[in-house]
């Protein structure tokens, strides 16, 4: 999946675990972009009586850097709690929930969010004296200087839709939801419908993309996509803010080709060093400083790319060390198992043996001007795994999933959209499109192009209905608990 | 170190290195831990230092579990000590980092 259970330690760690990360200038408010980062993934809906929330032990953040030295400049730092009206029912509610106030619900929680500024946000809370090489940079170059600011307190989530009886008009109910901030922004946290879509299940069986099962080293008739996401939900910190909140001089960008008009953004979880449990006296306690478990950029980055005695670390480490993993992104294993799983069909693939420019381009340092006419969103030579948005590129008035392969400059790898096809995108790259774009003489084989994951007749219903909106926070309401899966 | 109350069965009259050494042989049925001979005999005020070694893979962790009453609480392997020792826990919290900077050892103001 995009990042859902990605890596060993992570996937025993649901709370913690950041499964997608979208960026994008907000298609009806373009003076504002919209953060969205997804925990806690694969919810089945009626996973009830201690139905999903987030950590409350866990500190969650989105970062921002628009330097480009990797580091964040800001960040938005999410804490929750969680409060119980009645612990002497096993119920999440008593009755029907109507508003967020409703005395019907039982188990509910709440959140902070602060802004933190200055020349790298990842030291806020994480200082050690011991530690990685990174850590002592942080000692030694950025011990002062961050300012903070508390956005919101006691921010009511929204509940897990239960099923009609129980959160009717829950469209109404998650809208009650989305709080404003200070400065015109506006957040959201809690449920929604996985707005990632993927035909998993093929993947993940020795890589039998459906389109091409009859051509598969072992293979099977060809059959429709499977949509494996397409019932099931997660939970969704989102927030939209100002433009120019977020830029390095403050200002609303309008000159795409501008190097001062990209940002970085990626998302973590952090938990706390040390967790003491004791039963004797009902209590657990916390201690130490706060240290990464979970982190994301570009969706399938550690999922796909990373190996997997290395995916832990990947977890870990912030991404300005991630030159450390560039050598899997200039050759990665995708690229050589392809042209094995399908023979014949990838063989200009299969002589391709030179480092991948155009990957390290995408996922490391954004794209620099002149490989896509009229593009850019490159933020200088440091490695790091960001999603990367040009904010000087309006909204598509007609998107592509296809994103800037499909003439789309405002999606991906341009940012992010809930929408884009990014499963496609990126097999599509891995398998030798984009290279043709890094060296004018190599031809990308005709299936590279071909590469996606559902039949012409799937796209009227994959994604499918309800599992986006057009306005904030875009991602659609959830799947209720009574109706999904379907009888 | 003279205000030393073992708790809950602790044998009485024993500094905390031999009782680490005690409980040690106990758990294990073996040997006590070995205390390196320079840590041993440093009885001189801490110092910030950045380790080069990995943690331990099970570490022995101590913590003051209630300053007003001196109690610090040892855990080694599977066993778990709480002792009253006034002088070790103001040493502790002599030690423990202060607020000063948003950068480490900071109350968290997003605390619920």
């Amino acid at each position: 999946m995009s990042s859902h259970r990605e890596a060993p330690e992570i996937s025993k760690d649901p709370a913690a675990d950041n499964a997608d990360v979208y960026a994008f200038v907000s298609p009806d408010r373009p003076d504002t972009v919209t953060l969205i980062s997804n925990f806690v993934p694969l919810q089945d809906p009626p996973g009830g009586p201690n139905f999903f929330e987030f950590g409350d032990d866990v500190l969650y953040a989105i970062h921002i850097d628009n330097d480009g030295d990797g580091r964040p400049n800001i960040s938005y730092l999410f804490r929750f709690t969680t409060r119980l009206r009645n612990p002497d029912t096993f119920l999440y509610n008593t009755g029907p929930i109507t508003s967020l106030g409703s005395p019907n619900w039982n188990k509910r929680q709440f959140y902070s969010v602060m802004r933190v500024e200055g020349k790298d946000t990842t030291a806020y809370g994480t200082a050690s004296s011991n530690g990685t090489a990174h850590h002592r940079h942080h000692h030694k170059h950025h011990h002062h200087g961050l300012r903070t600011h508390v956005l919101g307190r006691n921010l009511a989530c929204p509940p897990c839709n239960i099923g009609p009886r129980s959160t009717p008009n829950y469209a109404a109910l998650g809208q009650a939801a989305v709080h404003s901030l200070p400065g015109g922004a506006s957040v959201f946290a809690g449920q929604r419908q996985d707005g990632f879509y993927v035909d998993l299940g093929a993947i993940f069986d020795l890589g039998d993309l459906r389109p091409f099962q009859n051509l598969h080293l072992i293979p099977s008739a060809p059959a429709p996509g499977v949509d494996a996401t397409s019932t099931l939900n997660i939970h969704t910190i989102a927030l939209q803010v100002p433009i120019s909140q977020l830029t390095h001089n403050g200002s609303r960008p309008t000159d795409a080709s501008s190097s001062s008009s990209v940002i970085g953004v990626w998302s973590s979880a952090l938990r706390r060093k040390v967790r003491m449990i004791d039963h004797a006296n009902d209590e657990r306690s916390e201690s130490g400083p706060w240290v990464q478990v979970s982190r994301l950029g570009n969706p399938l980055f550690n999922e796909v790319v990373v190996p997997l005695g290395h995916k832990d670390k990947w977890n870990a480490r912030y991404p300005v060390d991630d030159k450390a993993f560039a050598k899997y992104v200039a050759h990665p294993e995708l690229a050589k198992l392809l042209p094995v799983l399908y023979p014949g069909v990838f063989p200009h693939l299969a002589g391709l043996t030179a480092a991948r420019a155009d990957l390290e381009a995408i996922l490391l340092t954004g794209l620099p001007t002149g490989v896509v006419p009229g593009f850019q969103n490159y933020t200088g030579k440091t490695m790091a795994d960001q999603l990367r948005l040009n904010l000087a590129i309006p909204p598509s008035s007609s998107p592509s999933r296809f994103g800037l392969l499909g003439g789309d400059p405002a999606g991906f790898p341009n940012g992010r959209r809930p929408a884009d096809d990014v499963v496609a995108i990126e097999l599509r790259a891995i398998a030798g499109v984009t290279y043709a774009l890094v060296n004018k003489s190599y031809t990308p084989d005709a299936a590279a192009g071909a590469l996606e994951q559902w039949q012409p007749q799937q796209h009227a219903t994959v994604p499918g209905p309800g599992r986006y909106q057009s306005s904030f926070p875009y991602l659609g309401p959830p799947l209720d608990g009574f109706d999904t899966p379907a009888a | 170190m003279t205000d030393r109350k073992p708790e809950d069965g602790a044998p009485k009259g024993v500094t905390r290195l031999s009782f680490i050494k005690a409980s040690a042989g106990a758990a294990a049925g073996a040997a006590a831990i070995a205390i390196p001979a320079a840590v041993a005999a440093d009885h001189s005020n801490g110092e910030i230092t950045e380790p080069t070694t990995p943690n331990p893979k099970e570490p022995v962790m101590a913590y003051v579990r209630d300053a007003r009453r001196g109690e610090v609480t040892l855990m080694h392997g599977t066993t778990e000590t709480t002792y009253r020792d006034p002088a070790l826990v103001k040493r502790l919290l002599d030690a423990a980092p202060k607020p000063a900077s948003l950068s480490g050892g900071e109350l968290d103001v997003l605390a619920p």
